[in-house]
């Protein structure tokens, strides 16, 4: 239908002008491409909006004439997710590159999707602040490209991947309307949608602008590089050093392969007679860095490291960098075309995938070149062909399916950071079982029933041909995998129990959930199933995560009693949308939670409590004069503020400090009232020392530590949590109130009358004990899809649940 | 008219520039570099689209169809500037995409604004003063006529004033004497009179430097070149002048003139082989960055290795100090000096010397202003775009002063700042800050 079609080209012109839209046959042969190397079909057009709203109405004049949309950040994605499927309209974020003030009470800005990811650090750092998600692509990567793929990078090990620093999103669906998944807060209790489209891979909805939450920059950063005359010695450091109670920032490994390429692009002057070199980082206050990277260094020349050097100045560490980002570009130098694989395994697997990937490079006579995120058990083999030579491209892809099928049964994922686009469509039914197949594709026609958003991407393949993974069997009892630092558990293990099991292994589930007695806020009865489902969180919340950020796994029941598996023991992980961010805070509306994996951290080797009685009391003088260095973020001025004040909030104050096996502090665990000593539950068994300081020696401490986390213990409080944009003030301190925070998150106050305050939202998740049933959908949510899903999970509506929810017909 | 078909301009290169093709990975890494697709959001306008387009042409049979016009716009409008190659970590070559360019457009399209004839002898100093000095009236006319935010008013517009004031506008200037530069900083830094205006030489110099300013710095900026060698001088060379030479090539060469810019080459290589014979030249000196690639491009018959100015300046170790310039300065790299040279450390180094001097660095630092030198002249409207993003940048850092160290540059920027529509900070060649720091350093030693 040509008229058809130039009527619609003709429209799309009219909307966005001569220069928005492209339609010779240079743009349909560019943007037919990305850096998959994949091809598929040729795009009807090239669309270039240049404000968010024109991106929704291109959107509703696709739909209206049937025509499918494919959306385009850099193409810098590595499994075809850009490549258009035939007559689609390529959609190009390119020119919504805008960013908003950045908020820097509540640390965080508003992006349009064609920001490119390393825009957002130059922009937040005269703030101190960045965004942490740093693929390494990311000088050219887009926030809608990273938020579609939830792409990771090398330091996520400690920051986690794009999806743990969203706080909201807009979007469209493919009629072009326009969502937005709530206010930008940090936690949020419910279906998250924000979770589920993070990930999807423009199959669901089209990302139109986010609000992404920021990081403080570190103080110091260490960053070591060790060489290591054996590849298998250099993996399993790895897991040695988590146990050792170091938790670097980001651990990456090179192999021989790659060195050589790297050095033939950069000259670095890596050594080219060991198997492996490492990169290690650490960060922190300066005394926690260092004593971090002395403990690094010892494991790693434990380990096999035949040397370790850090890196001399600022400048070094970014050539370091810069060298490993730039790692798979400079394969082009060696091979044509590669086969660009991200299977993701468990820790403790990481050196037996290393051996069998050695197998089949001899197996299949390839040549694999290997730079890899080793601190999350994401490996990256290159598998190098020449497409023109006949036959190379299968044994190439022969060899790569190898190597996922193996990860697989090591308990691993097809991908942790490229996505499934076009490239593992095929793969995705070795590791999902039928009925998640089923739900993800009930999730698709949710959203998009008439299947215009990106076809062919994301979901397993379907038909009567194809063999879906088995439900690996379910965990009856409590198993500790002390190499991949993960817990299994059945759901109604009470989170004490867990607790206690992982301590014994030097590690702990930095939940603020913990206390079997009923602790300052803590309930003893919570099960980990309930923690997940709900979300429950305790006063050390803040400094830590939430177990939305660490469930790793889980075995559930859909309402219609079909049971499923999602996710894997591994740190990260796209293959298939983000079923766990949807089950986290549903409340059980959905599925019934049977098994949960979580992801354990080092615990920490000591918690020294210093607590002293307020001012007036004779030692302390007076206001302290001393502000903590270098800190950012609202919390020090709030409890700085308050001892200025001459505050006595709760007849005392008192910090309780983190210090790594070596004594160093890292990190302030709780600051808090009362004059027993406020120790954290859960915090480790070892040695705990309480002791009484003056304010000075207190701001001492904290300037050591430059970015502390907040802390109250109080019985019964309510949570109120700032909204990024809504121009924020800090709260006055007073004596009725005490605030505990960490950097720009949530913010908890006694559960004295709550204040209503311009930019804050109350949050009552967890009032002395239980948690809230879910909460109503925030405005701008679509009900239509919630209830979709509702009915995806739970057709017959066993599992009951709000009444919004529930409510018959589409709204 | 030019060839519509690939295969005859390929040469038989067919193979050649295959392989070379063939690095690219498609990574994408080198489109936040380039300065078209930055003003464009256009991806055929990127490296890797022009590179894909490439492949798409040596993938066309010899008696294929003609190069359809999207395809020869997306290659003809690429600048040349090497920011993509620098970037690539794949070492895709930047004589891939001269090919490209040459393949879509052998002799280019007609330039809008100027006559070919003038084009063609934008190399010789004398037409160059001449256009200085017609530019200079120019300006003093539309400024007469449409008030001292003449340029403003003209940004984006399209008849013919709006083009002559384009064309005007960023010819390079600088201020001409030592007196008004002076006067100039002295008013932004609050600064009382120097007692005297002059950069004294080092009394005993350690170094004898070959010489070679460049045309445009001939003709257009004789006395900010001049004092380029004053600071030389003041930081202990003897500059060694011969004459005649000429222009460098590369004009020529990027004109397709081969033969002329080799002719050029040849005539330089002459006037320096008998200075290149006296003892200890260490260096043969160059100041425009487009001039230093063309000339390092001579090989290994150059009589001295070739180094650019500020690099020069800033290996100079033991100088005087230089006296205090309490500004915020924004600095623009010049693409041949960055990504052509990998001139990057060097005239921050120097910048950093000045004492109370701010050194601020603009964002998309690494895309090219868009002048081009010729290529401005093709592309006139694309060229005018770049030039107000790269001002944008510019100003966006709040700096005092902005400053770059090629005449192209120093032009393009300054039209750019112009053209925006709010008041902008002053442009000045960064030798010329240089001299000036380097002048009230020796004052006050001297007093
Ligand atoms: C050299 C190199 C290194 C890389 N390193 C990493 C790494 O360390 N970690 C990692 O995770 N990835 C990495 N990648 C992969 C890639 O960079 C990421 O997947 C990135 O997030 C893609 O961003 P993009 O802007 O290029 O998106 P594109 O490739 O253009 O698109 C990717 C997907 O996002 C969708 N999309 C784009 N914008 C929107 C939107 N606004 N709304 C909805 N959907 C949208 C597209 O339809 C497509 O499915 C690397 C790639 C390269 C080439
Ligand atoms: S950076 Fe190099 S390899 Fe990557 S797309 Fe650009 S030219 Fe190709
Ligand atoms: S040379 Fe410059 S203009 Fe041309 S493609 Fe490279 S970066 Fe872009």
């Amino acid at each position: 239908m040509p008229e058809a079609r130039d009527r619609l080209v003709a429209e799309f012109r009219r909307l966005l002008g001569p220069s928005g839209l492209l339609t010779g046959p240079a743009a349909l042969s560019v943007y037919a491409r990305d850096a998959s190397h994949l091809q598929w079909g040729t795009p009807l057009a090239v669309a270039l909006p240049a404000s968010e709203e024109d991106l929704a109405r291109v959107v509703a004049l696709c739909a209206a004439a049937g025509v499918t949309v494919v959306m385009r950040g850099a193409g810098t994605g590595l499994s075809g997710g850009a490549v258009p499927p035939p007559g689609a309209l390529a959609v190009s974020t390119a020119r919504l590159a805008g960013l908003g003030p950045v908020d820097a009470v509540v640390g965080a800005v508003r992006a349009q999707p064609g920001v490119l990811n390393a825009a957002v650090s130059r922009h937040a750092a005269p703030h101190g602040l960045h965004f942490a998600p740093d693929p390494s692509s990311q000088a050219a990567s887009t926030l809608g490209g990273n938020i579609a793929e939830n792409a990771g990078g090398p330091h996520c090990l400690s920051h986690g991947v794009t999806s743990h620093h969203l706080r909201s999103l807009d979007w469209c669906d493919a009629e072009g309307r326009p969502w937005s998944t709530g206010e930008p807060v940090a936690v949020a209790r419910g279906l998250d949608l924000r979770g589920l489209l993070c990930g999807s891979e423009g199959t669901l909805g089209i990302v139109t602008g986010a609000w992404l939450q920021l990081t403080p920059e570190p103080a110091a950063v260490r960053t070591l590089l060790a060489e290591f005359p054996a590849l298998e010695a250099a993996t399993a450091a790895v897991p040695r050093l988590l146990q050792a109670g170091v938790l670097p920032v980001a651990v990456e490994i090179i192999d021989q392969a790659m060195i050589a390429t790297v050095e033939q692009a950069f000259a670095f002057g890596l050594p080219l007679d060991v198997e492996a070199v490492m990169i290690a980082e650490l960060a922190g206050p300066a005394a926690t860095a260092d004593a971090g990277a002395r403990a690094t260094t010892d494991v790693l020349l434990g380990a096999g490291a035949r040397a370790v050097r850090a890196a001399a100045d600022a400048a070094e560490r970014l050539a370091l960098w810069q060298c490993r980002k730039r790692a798979f570009g400079a394969v082009g130098r060696l091979s044509p075309n590669y086969v660009s694989m991200d299977v993701v395994v468990p820790l403790g697997q990481l050196s037996g995938l290393v051996r069998e990937i050695q197998e089949v490079r001899a197996r299949f006579d390839v040549k694999i070149a290997t730079a890899f995120h080793a601190g999350d058990g994401n490996l990256h083999p290159a598998v190098h062909y020449d497409e023109r030579r006949a036959g190379d491209r299968e044994r190439a892809h022969a060899a790569a399916d190898a190597i996922i099928k193996a990860a697989l049964r090591r308990g691993g994922s097809v991908t942790g950071e490229h996505g499934v686009g076009l490239e593992k469509v095929h793969a995705l039914p070795w590791q999902v079982d039928a009925v998640s197949a089923s739900l993800l594709r009930g999730i698709k026609d949710v959203f998009d029933p008439a299947g215009r958003l990106n076809p062919g991407k994301a979901l397993p393949a379907a038909g009567p041909a194809v063999r879906y993974a088995a439900i690996p069997s379910r965990p009856t009892s409590l198993r500790v995998d002390v190499d991949s630092l993960a817990v299994t558990a059945p759901a109604g293990t009470p989170v004490a129990d867990l607790q206690e099991a992982v301590l014994a292994h030097g590690l702990w589930l930095p939940l603020g959930l913990a206390g079997r007695e009923p602790a300052p806020g803590l309930d003893g009865g919570g099960t980990i199933g309930e923690a997940v489902a709900r979300l429950l969180e305790g006063p050390m919340l803040l400094a830590r995560a939430t177990a939305r950020d660490l469930l790793l796994e889980a075995w559930a029941e859909a309402g219609d009693g079909r049971a499923f598996h999602a996710g894997a023991a591994v740190a990260k992980n796209v293959a298939g949308y983000d079923l766990l961010r949807l089950l986290c805070g549903s409340g059980g509306t959905l599925a019934t939670l049977r098994a949960v994996t979580l992801q354990l951290r080092p615990a920490p080797a000591g918690c020294w409590g210093w607590s002293w009685t307020a001012p007036g009391d004779g030692d302390a003088g007076g206001a302290p004069a001393v502000a903590p260095a270098g800190h950012s973020g609202p919390g020090g001025s709030v409890w700085l503020a308050a001892l200025a004040a001459g505050c006595d909030p709760l007849a005392g104050l008192q910090v309780v400090i983190e210090r790594s096996p070596a004594g160093v502090p890292t990190r302030v665990l709780a600051l808090g009232g009362g004059t027993q000593p406020l120790l954290p539950a859960g915090s480790g068994g070892a040695v705990v020392e309480a002791r009484r300081a003056n304010v000075g020696e207190a701001a001492a401490l904290l300037s050591e530590l430059e970015a502390p986390g907040w802390c109250l213990g109080s019985a019964d409080w309510t949570a109120w949590q700032p909204v990024a944009g809504a121009g924020t003030a800090l709260l006055p301190p007073g004596p009725d109130r005490f605030l505990w925070q960490h950097g720009p998150r949530v913010v908890w106050l006694p559960g004295c009358a709550p204040v209503a305050a311009e930019g804050w939202r109350a949050d009552i998740a967890w009032r002395n004990g239980h948690g809230a049933p879910l909460p109503p959908p925030p405005p701008g949510s679509p009900l239509h899809v919630l209830r979709g899903l509702k009915r995806t999970f739970d057709p017959e509506g066993k599992l009951g649940g709000p009444g919004w929810l529930t409510g018959g017909g589409d709204a | 008219m030019r060839d519509p078909r690939p295969d005859t301009r390929l040469d038989g290169r067919r193979d050649e520039l295959d392989a070379l093709l063939r690095r690219c990975v498609q990574c994408g890494l080198c489109l936040p570099v380039c300065a078209t697709w930055l003003a464009t959001g256009d991806e055929t306008m990127s490296p890797r689209g022009r590179l894909l387009l490439l492949g798409d042409l040596l993938a066309q049979p010899a008696d294929g169809p003609a190069i359809d016009p999207t395809v020869s716009r997306a290659l003809a409008t690429c600048i040349g500037c090497q920011a993509c190659t620098a970037a690539c970590p794949s070492g895709v070559p930047a004589s891939l995409l001269e090919d490209a360019v040459r393949l879509a457009a052998p002799s280019g399209p007609a330039p809008a604004a100027v006559p070919g004839v003038l084009l063609g002898r934008l190399d010789e100093p004398a037409v160059l003063a001449a256009i200085g000095t017609l530019a200079a009236v120019g300006r003093g006319a539309l400024r007469a006529l449409l008030g001292p935010r003449w340029r403003g008013r003209l940004a984006g517009r399209r008849h013919v004033i709006a083009t002559i004031g384009r064309l005007v506008g960023s010819v390079p200037r600088a201020p001409r004497s030592d007196r008004e530069l002076a006067r100039c900083l002295d008013r932004l830094c609050g600064h009382g009179e120097a007692p005297t205006c002059a950069l004294p030489a080092a009394a005993a110099p350690r170094e004898r430097v070959l010489w070679f300013a460049g045309c445009a710095a001939d003709g257009l900026l004789p006395e900010s070149s001049r004092r380029l060698r004053d600071l030389a001088r003041w930081a202990g060379a003897e500059v060694v002048q011969p004459a005649g030479t000429a222009c460098c090539g590369a004009l020529a060469a990027h004109g397709d003139q081969p033969r002329r810019a080799e002719e050029l080459r040849e005539r330089n290589l002459a006037a320096w082989g008998g200075a290149g014979d006296e003892d200890g030249v260490t260096a043969l000196v160059t100041e425009a960055a487009g001039c230093g690639v063309a000339i390092r491009g001579y090989g290994e018959r150059l009589p001295a290795p070739q180094v650019d100015a500020i690099a020069w300046l800033a290996r100079a170790g033991d100088r005087p100090p230089f006296g205090a310039v309490p500004l915020k300065v924004a600095l623009h790299d010049p693409c041949h000096a960055r990504h052509g040279q990998g001139i990057v450390a060097e005239p921050r180094a120097l910048l950093r010397a000045v004492p109370g001097l701010v050194l601020l660095e603009p964002g998309e630092a690494d895309a090219c202003c868009g002048s081009g030198g010729a290529w401005g002249l093709r592309h006139p409207g694309l060229s005018a775009e770049l030039g107000e993003r790269k001002a944008r940048h510019l100003a966006a850092t709040g700096a005092d002063l902005v400053v770059t160290a090629n005449p192209g540059c120093l032009g393009q920027i300054a039209d750019g700042l112009a053209s925006l529509p709010h008041p902008t900070p002053p442009v000045l060649p960064l030798g010329d800050l240089l001299w000036y720091a380097a002048m009230r350093g020796a004052g006050d030693s001297r007093t």
